[in-house]
């Protein structure tokens, strides 16, 4: 695995505020800590959002390549990691429109919501009484993994946001440019879909611990 | 409404309650509203249930583990740096 190179006391001091403002004046040198410091994070960010690894690396590639083009014009009217990151997605979403074209799936509410009526009767099931760190066992996170990648983009990538990375409502309609609404909307069909998911992995036969 | 058993309808205030459960866990609801859901909940039993389910999903997906960069990227990353800075 790759490792840091050993960091000057100012760069281990300085928020991003102040990272990315002595970049802007000058100090070129220092963007090798503004990547070290988000590489890792948008690496994570690719792999949610793209199926390979090596695509996953292009987008950090490009995002990086992207910030240090358009560092300069930063007016700090939002958060360093946020203008980061809605530079990541809108190449993600770029990537995909130069796809083939493929309409995208929509999910419906109300098949969720006649589903629960039938399964849910019984009140809360098992698993939910688990602590998460318990049941979230590698099987289980690959299978997450999995699901999240199954999700049409559009939700995805405002699962990924919202409830991977913990960018509030706000921040993620800023992001990608939709309302706080929309944000709503889309989180709470993912989440429909990928809880959906989880109930047949655990209705399966699948083992987990007990309380 | 009102009813625990295995022959439970959602009616109009669960579906009411449904598209709101999301914000409900994040909090983005006003307090009337919560208040509203919280007394709906303790008498129904299958909306309990997918509030509990969606919260652990919610939970989960803000537990998986990071990978770590591999060495191809950082190496990119670093050629990248140098082009740019040099």
């Amino acid at each position: 695995m790759a490792t840091s190179p050993r960091k000057s006391s100012t760069e281990n001091n300085i928020n991003d505020t102040e990272l990315v403002q002595a970049i802007q004046v000058g100090r070129i040198d220092l963007y090798q800590e503004l990547v070290s410091r988000y590489e890792r994070k948008l690496y994570n960010f690719g792999l949610r959002m793209c199926r390979n690894t090596s695509d996953a690396e292009d987008l950090v590639q490009d995002t990086f390549l992207n910030v240090f083009k358009y560092l300069k014009s930063f007016r700090h009217e939002a958060k360093f990691k946020n203008w980061l990151y809605k530079i990541a997605a809108s190449i993600c979403i770029k990537k995909r429109r130069q796809r083939k074209y493929a309409p995208e799936q929509t999910l419906s509410l109300a098949d969720f919501s006649s589903r629960d009526e039938t399964e849910m009767a019984k009140g809360p099931p098992r698993w939910t009484n688990i602590p998460l760190d318990q049941l979230l066992n590698e099987e289980l996170a690959e299978m997450l993994s999995d699901t999240i990648h199954a999700l049409p983009e559009k939700y995805r990538i405002v699962a990924v946001l919202r409830d991977v990375e913990g960018f509030t409502t706000t921040e993620t309609a800023k992001i990608l440019d939709i309302t706080p609404a929309n944000v709503k909307v889309r989180l709470h069909r993912a989440r429909l879909f990928l809880r959906d998911k989880l109930k047949d992995y655990f209705e399966h036969d699948h083992s987990y611990p007990s309380t | 409404m009102n009813t625990t058993t295995a022959t439970h309808q959602h009616d109009s205030r669960c579906l009411d309650l449904f598209k709101k459960l999301s914000e409900y866990i994040d909090q983005e609801l006003d307090e009337v509203t919560c208040k509203q859901i919280e007394q709906h909940l303790e008498n129904c039993s299958p909306c309990r249930a997918c509030l509990e389910t969606l919260k652990t999903t919610a939970g989960l997906c803000h537990r998986i583990e990071e990978a770590s960069v591999p060495t191809s990227l950082s190496n990119r990353l670093k050629k990248m740096i140098f082009e740019l800075t040099y």
